[in-house]
């Protein structure tokens, strides 16, 4: 029992080098600055509750409200600018700075937790008050700034680190925060993969048919998608197998990487296919995160380097 | 300091784990239980219960008032955990169109589109309308594009919207050459 118990306390707080987490910090960075990009002609259009906008802000944030009154939302925000005298339309645009801003931010690695904070807080407002405009990317990016705000920053690549010589803390916080990243990755991938198999239309190839010819993912015409209608059964078998083999097949050393490039692959086939672009790089990003640094041998002198900069404190 | 910080991280990834399996069980159960899966329907009444049973450690068997609902709610959704893992699955959904037709002064009749390939967040929208149980949730949605429309063009005299729900032909249908069909689900005149 004692043995099995050191088993997993070791193999949670293993020490780790922070490479992880700047592959994590860059990605997202560039994920918040895409995303705000993205929404920039919509945000007021999605988030005003005057003017020309959608108008769903309200709703979805009483819908919110009935669940919980702490969840962040855009109200908050909009009701404290007008304690201060601003208008909507102007809060809601400082927001959006506000998230391009810690997107920025964490790209070049400056105020590193300050702007995870501010890019979490800001992008779970807008997920949460958008709740009718959101879909599959806002949870993984929800995902992804939460574990991003909590782990050790900053790591040794952001310019915090070379202008502020900020300490780092404990290697095993590294360790520990890496391993919950890729357990909730096992997970992730593992459910969607098992709710897959238990549709028909994932066996026979309909479902990837369908996906493609949906009218908000159709970029490819069904003319020349019917020439390939053979393939379909083994994608969707293929997707079956990639997302339910993932907790075991990522974490073999021997099939770790083979593995790794198959669920980059799908993403990255997804983005092409389907148009989902931002989904395909959030995705890309946590498991480039989770599993990519170390899959390959580094050189020895980088590997000692990697070490002998970060201080230990280990117990 | 290091012992009690790592047996804190200890309880949090127990309960934050914790959390993320039941909810994803929640809804794989909740996918079985109203047979939208393979599994046959021989299981009988166990998926419900079990649907039932998976609510009580997330809160959702309490009360909407319930402090402990409050605060798990609120925790799975500040950590983005609120929901399952099930895109696209067990099946694709067929996806919902919004045509509005709006008629001019002069007799004009010009039609607009809110479903679709310009913008994912609004078909995720449109979609959400569609797929609603309720009458009363869609009127007043779709009230709320068309009210928009009417924004955009002030000299409209009456607006007309259609929500259809968008029905794929298979591959066979569509070398046979089947095309998309739309069903009317809903008409409204603002």
């Amino acid at each position: 029992m004692a043995m099995m118990r050191r088993r997993v306390i070791d193999f949670l707080f293993s020490d780790e080098s922070d490479r992880w987490l700047t592959v994590l910090r860059i990605g997202l960075g560039l994920q918040v600055i895409l995303y705000a990009l993205s929404l920039l002609n919509d945000w007021n259009y999605f988030f005003a509750t005057t003017g020309n906008a959608l108008v769903t802000r309200d709703f979805a944030e009483a819908l919110l409200a009935l669940q919980s009154a702490f969840i962040p939302r855009l109200a908050w925000l909009v009701d404290g600018g007008r304690y201060l005298g601003l208008s909507e339309q102007t809060v809601l645009s400082v927001a959006w700075f506000c998230l391009l801003y810690s997107g920025v931010s964490l790209l070049l690695g400056i105020s590193c937790r300050f702007a995870a904070i501010l890019a979490w807080f800001l992008h779970l407002c807008a997920a949460k008050s958008g709740g009718f405009v959101s879909y599959g990317v806002d949870d993984f990016m929800t995902i992804g700034l939460f574990y991003l705000m909590l782990s050790p920053l900053p790591d040794r690549y952001s310019l915090d680190w070379r202008f502020r010589k900020t300490n780092p803390g404990n290697l095993w916080t590294f360790g520990f925060f890496r391993r919950v990243l890729q357990i909730h990755l096992s997970i992730i991938y593992f459910f969607s993969g098992l709710t897959k198999c238990l549709g028909s239309g994932w066996w026979n190839g309909s479902n990837v048919w369908r996906a493609l010819t949906l009218p908000s993912f159709n970029l490819i015409p069904p003319e020349i998608l019917v020439r390939w209608s053979l393939l379909f059964p083994a994608i969707g078998i293929a997707i079956c197998l990639i997302e339910t083999g993932y907790p075991v097949f990522i974490w073999l050393k021997k099939t770790r990487s083979f593995w790794l490039a198959l669920v980059i692959s799908m993403h990255a086939a997804i983005a092409v296919t389907m148009g989902m672009y931002l989904f395909a790089l959030v995705m890309i990003v946590l498991n480039l995160a989770a599993f990519g640094p170390g899959i390959f041998a580094l050189p020895l002198k980088l590997r000692a380097e990697s070490l002998m900069h970060v201080p230990s404190h280990v117990d | 300091m290091s012992r009690r910080k790592k047996f804190l991280l200890l309880v949090w990834f127990v309960s934050h784990f914790l959390l993320i399996l039941i909810v994803s069980c929640h809804e794989t159960i909740v996918l079985v239980a109203r047979g939208l899966t393979i599994i046959p329907p021989a299981l009988g009444d166990y998926p419900k219960k079990a649907e039932k049973l998976a609510e009580i450690p997330i809160g959702l068997n309490l009360g909407h008032s319930n402090l402990l609902r409050r605060v798990v709610v609120s925790y799975l959704g500040a950590a983005g955990i609120d929901a399952g893992y099930g895109y696209f699955a067990p099946n694709v959904p067929g996806g919902y169109r919004l045509v509005f037709e709006l008629q001019f002064p002069d007799g004009r009749t010009e039609f607009l589109m809110a479903s679709a390939a310009a913008n994912l967040r609004l078909a995720s929208f449109v979609d959400q309308i569609g797929d609603n149980p309720s009458a009363e949730f869609r009127e007043h949605m779709v009230k709320k594009l068309a009210a928009v429309v009417r924004a955009e063009h002030p000299e409209v005299v009456t607006v007309r919207a259609s929500l259809e729900r968008i029905s794929q032909p298979t591959i066979s249908d569509y070398e046979r050459g089947g095309k998309e069909k739309y069903e009317l689900l809903d008409a409204y005149e603002f």
